[in-house]
């Protein structure tokens, strides 16, 4: 909204500058965007909250100004004279549908001379940033910027049957509106029609064939009620919004109707001359809302945390136009009538607010206590931390991508589900509506950029949350994902180390549940063969999936140039956070000497390290402190085909005492014996 | 040649050489010196021993005898310039290194500003009392909006201002929450007042991505729900926040503002820099909403307060386009410390 300083003097006196003026204005509601000279007016450009309408117009910023400054407020009493005929008698007028124009008043003015306005119009209009059409036109525009109620003028020559209907819209009806433009309605929206035709798209713009020209002689003044959702419906869905159409979706003061009506007749006859019909022609009832209100007397001080004189209170309701009722008052609560214009004070907190905001927050005081209270991080926010931890000190860079993706980073799949992702409307930017099912295509996207633009790596990480078709609301696992360059080893030691900061032991191989296993898997996005899941396997409950680990398809590293071997690894948080072990107890170390033996074992190919060494785990009485592999080597000449030798480290120590030979024989042999029984293993000489 | 002659060179010889191998101060001088004087080929030792064949044999022996202990003598300093060497070699003063050199490198990763900022304004709230909570992006109505006191026909359910999905809970579209309120609401359905949480994730809304706005963005929101909480409470904690977070004693000044879940609403400038800078919106907790959740208004209050994370990160660390924080440009993403 913008305001002229030489038009609010019309209405109130205020000595002090601009700047104090703006000032006291943003501190009491009215936010303050620009200002600026134009001729020589001043134009204020303010920010009104969707909530006050009655700020809309003039005359309401006008008001706020003298209950800030103590001014008073000198509002026009428009007395038009009325001669001639009868307005009802010109033309009749019909509401079809209530729920989208509760009131519709038309009043008729005969024999005016259209043609331009006086320079003190043209230029209030102009500070306001309104071109001058001609004095007909002009009046309207600027009664609906004193009072906030919009008007419209038709050519009464142009409504046709002598009728106004106030309808809703027909599928695909056409309506060219005064732009030139032609727009096709629907039921949503609603229309003035006449006998044959829609005239007006009501309280968003005009008809072209109806509006006021140069011939024009007798004008139809309108000036109505119309829902906000129909208006909304229709300027939005046609792109067509207007000052009118600003103002209706925001309702504006109902006793406006009638005053701006009689204003807009006053201006015509002074400016423009003709004659008033008697009255209005009318359909409806003027929706009106007579709420008053209770307000405790030490209510304001609750709510704000100051006391304030009860008389001070009373004083800046009054001025705001609100009128204290003695009926049903008490000593303890007032009643308060609610003006026309402030439709949004309903309450007594609206009233609360009306106080607080005049008289200023400044006075709250900040230095009011608070009582201490424990809080401790919830377990998402430490597992988030710790996980970050581990991918920070390995170099990863923290990255944030966008929760929706375009339809070609949806399209290389997800290793979570195969159903189709959800989309939204309208899309996030362009082309992006389908919410992502991994983070995994956005991160190798990232990296693809940092390898592009020669960024020093584009090692990423993002702990964010999928979207994944479920039965009510989508599930949203927490994921913590990460692009690397290297081979599915180089993710895997990030898992591995990401578990162990989390207190989960990520071999699988010592110790109680949780455990943590590796199952070959294949899954879109990473490579045939060289593919994990990640298992997690809990006492007393069945394991689950908590991620995958692989290196990238090929397909992925060619669409985003990746060159070289990258590795990724996508872990659901979600089902690992419960799990998390926070404050295990902790085993001193042994004050002997450990035993290290190296073992040469021959297996067949198919044997999964992880099945010997849970083989040489269980039989190796709890004395294994470390296990390793060191070498693997095949050679058809020498052990066979599909035979391969690997070479195993292993490291044997007690808490209790220095390991006899002989004990450390035995232990080998039952070691041995498990690895020949359990996986088909010969040690090789 | 007759003997005096061959002596006169040899004796030369030997001067020189003394003169080289006692000047040498390196091991290129002394390779310079050593095929100089005893190479294989071209040395000079080499050279003068040719010599000997033109003496008379008569004169052999002893010009034999002088050639020897020259030999012997160029030996002996060779050894000594080589010992004099290693010598200093070995001292920790030659030993030194190039301490200007860089340090093999150890490649740090970097937190987002964004996660950063987050939990710099989790760590103050958390002092503050108010535990962090979280709840899901894709939203319902109820707790999107109705809860929040925005009935059906708002302007503010428009599906042009809103991200709906493609399915339904019943005939209620679901959409991406515009707000991180919707936790406050799902939080205080499900316990009963005190309660200091806040509430951060992302939310989404339909603007178009420019230097200041992003349609994907961060919300940190506070609420705190007790009996007796007044404005003035919330005017201290936002001082508290604003001294902890831009530091020093930063004060807080309130304008009054609209928004449907808060009465009265004010938007929240803080003290930054010299000037008054907008960090959020806040108020107290509107009856209604401590109504639909099930609590007596007239038994407690609250406040609530929200945080833009990238409004206040990108004016904390100059980073004058904010679609810069989702470009994930490591050379970006290494600046910050």
């Amino acid at each position: 909204m913008i305001v002229s300083t030489d038009w609010l003097a019309e209405y109130v006196s205020v000595s002090a500058p601009v700047d104090e003026l703006v000032e006291r204005l943003a501190l009491s509601g009215l936010n303050h965007e620009s200002t600026s000279s134009v001729g020589d007016d001043t134009a204020i450009e303010i920010e009104v909250t969707s909530n006050r309408p009655d700020c809309l117009g003039h005359i309401g910023v006008a008001r706020e100004l003298s209950v800030l400054f103590g001014r008073p407020l000198l509002v026009p009493a428009p007395r038009p004279l009325e001669t001639g005929g009868q307005a009802a008698q010109s033309v009749s007028v019909e509401i079809t549908d209530r729920s989208m124009c509760p009131f519709y008043s038309a009043r008729i003015l005969r024999g005016v001379r259209v043609g331009k306005s006086p320079s003190w119009l043209v230029n209030r209009l102009a500070t306001v940033g309104i071109a001058s059409v001609n004095n007909i036109v002009d009046i309207t525009n600027y009664v609906m910027l004193e009072c906030g109620q919009p008007l419209h003028a038709f050519d009464l020559a142009s409504v046709r049957g002598g009728r106004i209907i106030v309808r809703p819209a027909q599928a695909g009806e056409a309506f060219e509106a005064i732009n030139h433009r032609r727009y096709e309605l629907d039921p949503r929206m609603c229309v003035i029609a006449d006998a044959e035709r829609p005239i007006a798209l009501a309280g968003v713009m005009g008809g072209a064939d109806s509006e006021i020209s140069d011939t024009t002689v007798d004008v139809l003044l309108e000036s109505g009620q119309f829902a906000p959702l129909a208006v909304r419906t229709a300027a939005r869905s046609l792109v067509l919004a207007s000052g009118s159409s600003f103002r209706f979706e925001r309702t504006p003061d109902p006793a406006a109707v009638a005053w701006a009506s009689l204003r807009a007749a006053t201006l015509i006859m002074d400016l423009a001359g003709g004659r008033l019909e008697h009255g209005v022609a009318t359909a409806g009832e003027l929706a009106c809302h007579d709420t008053t209100v209770a307000l405790a007397v030490d209510r304001v001080s609750e709510v704000l945390g100051v006391a304030i004189p009860w008389e001070r209170q009373q004083a800046t309701l009054t001025a705001l136009g609100f009128t204290e009722q003695t009926d049903g008052a008490d000593d303890e609560i007032s009643l308060w009538r609610v003006p026309s214009w402030r439709r949004d004070v309903t309450r007594e907190i609206d009233l609360v607010e009306e106080v607080g905001r005049i008289i200023g927050y400044d006075i709250i005081p900040e230095d009011a206590t608070i009582a201490a209270r424990p809080v401790a991080d919830t377990r998402r926010q430490e597992v988030t931390r710790q996980a970050a931890e581990v991918l920070l000190a390995a170099g990863c860079c923290e990255a944030m991508t966008r929760s929706v993706v375009d339809e070609v980073l949806d399209g290389f799949g997800s290793p979570w589900t195969s159903e189709a992702a959800f989309t939204i409307s309208p899309p996030l930017v362009r082309g992006a509506d389908r919410l992502r099912r991994s983070l995994l295509p956005s991160l190798l996207e990232a990296r693809g950029h940092n390898l592009a633009a020669a960024a020093p790596h584009g090692d990423l990480f993002e702990i964010a949350r999928g979207y994944l078709p479920a039965a009510e609301l989508p599930s949203e696992p927490q994921f913590l994902s990460a692009v690397v360059t290297g081979e599915f080893a180089a993710a895997k030691g990030l898992v591995e180390a990401v578990f162990a900061r989390l207190g989960i032991d990520p071999s699988g191989l010592t110790g109680p549940p949780p455990r943590v296993s590796y199952r070959p898997a294949s899954h879109p996005l990473l490579a045939v063969g060289r593919t994990a899941d990640v298992i997690l396997s809990l006492a007393g409950t069945p394991s689950v999936r908590a991620g995958v680990i692989g290196e990238v398809a090929p397909n992925l590293v060619s669409h985003f140039n990746l060159g070289a071997a990258v590795s990724a690894f996508e872990l659901r948080l979600d089902l690992i956070e419960p799990v998390k072990v926070s404050d295990r107890s902790v085993t001193r170390p042994s004050e002997f000497p450990p035993v290290e033996r190296d073992l040469n074992l021959i297996v067949d190919e198919e044997v999964a390290w992880a099945s010997l060494a849970s083989a040489i785990e269980e039989a190796s009485r709890g004395l294994l402190e470390h296990l390793s592999l060191t070498q693997v080597w095949r050679d058809e000449a020498r052990i066979g085909p599909g035979r391969k030798s690997l070479v195993v480290s292993l490291s044997l120590r007690s808490s209790e005492a220095t390991l006899s030979g002989d004990e450390v024989k035995q232990v080998i042999d039952a070691i041995l014996e498990s690895c020949t029984q359990r996986c088909g293993a010969a040690l090789r000489g | 040649m007759d003997l005096e002659s061959f002596v006169l060179e040899v004796s030369r010889l030997r001067d020189e050489a003394e003169s080289a191998f006692r000047e040498v101060r390196s091991a290129a001088t002394l390779e310079e010196a050593r095929v100089s004087f005893v190479g294989a080929k071209s040395g000079r030792l080499k050279a003068i021993q040719k010599l000997l064949g033109g003496v008379s044999s008569s004169d052999r022996p002893e010009a034999g005898r002088a050639f020897n202990e020259l030999k012997q003598a160029v030996a002996a300093l060779l050894e000594e310039a080589q010992d004099r060497l290693a010598a200093a070699a070995a001292s920790p003063e030659a030993a030194a290194i190039d301490v200007t050199l860089p340090g093999r490198p150890v490649r740090l990763g970097r937190l987002h500003p964004i996660t950063r900022t987050i939990r710099e304004v989790q760590g103050i709230m958390a002092r503050l009392g108010f535990e962090c909570v979280d709840g899901p992006e894709v939203e319902d109505q109820w707790h999107n909006f109705e809860a929040l006191a925005i009935p059906a026909e708002h302007p503010a359910r428009d599906p042009l201002d809103n991200f709906y999905l493609n399915v339904a809970q019943g005939c209620d579209p679901l959409l991406l929450r515009s707000q991180t309120s919707t936790v406050q609401i799902r939080v205080m359905e499900a316990r009963e007042p005190p309660l200091r949480i806040v509430s951060l994730g992302r939310v989404y809304r339909p603007d178009t991505a420019d230097a200041t706005h992003y349609p994907m963005f961060h919300q940190v929101e506070g609420l705190l729900v007790e009996k007796g909480t007044t404005m003035a409470h919330l005017k201290s904690v936002l001082r508290l926040f604003a001294s902890s977070f831009l530091g020093g004693d930063v004060h807080v000044r309130f304008r009054p503002s609209f928004f449907p879940f808060t009465e009265p609403s004010v938007e929240v400038d803080m003290e930054w820099g010299g000037r008054w800078v907008e960090m959020g919106g806040a108020g107290m907790v509107d009856p209604a909403v401590l109504e639909a959740v099930g609590y007596d208004p007239d038994k407690v209050s609250g406040f609530a307060f929200g945080l833009g994370v990238e409004r206040i990160a990108a004016r904390r660390y100059g980073v004058a386009d904010i679609r810069d924080f989702y470009r994930n440009d490591v050379r970006f993403l290494e600046q910050f410390g």
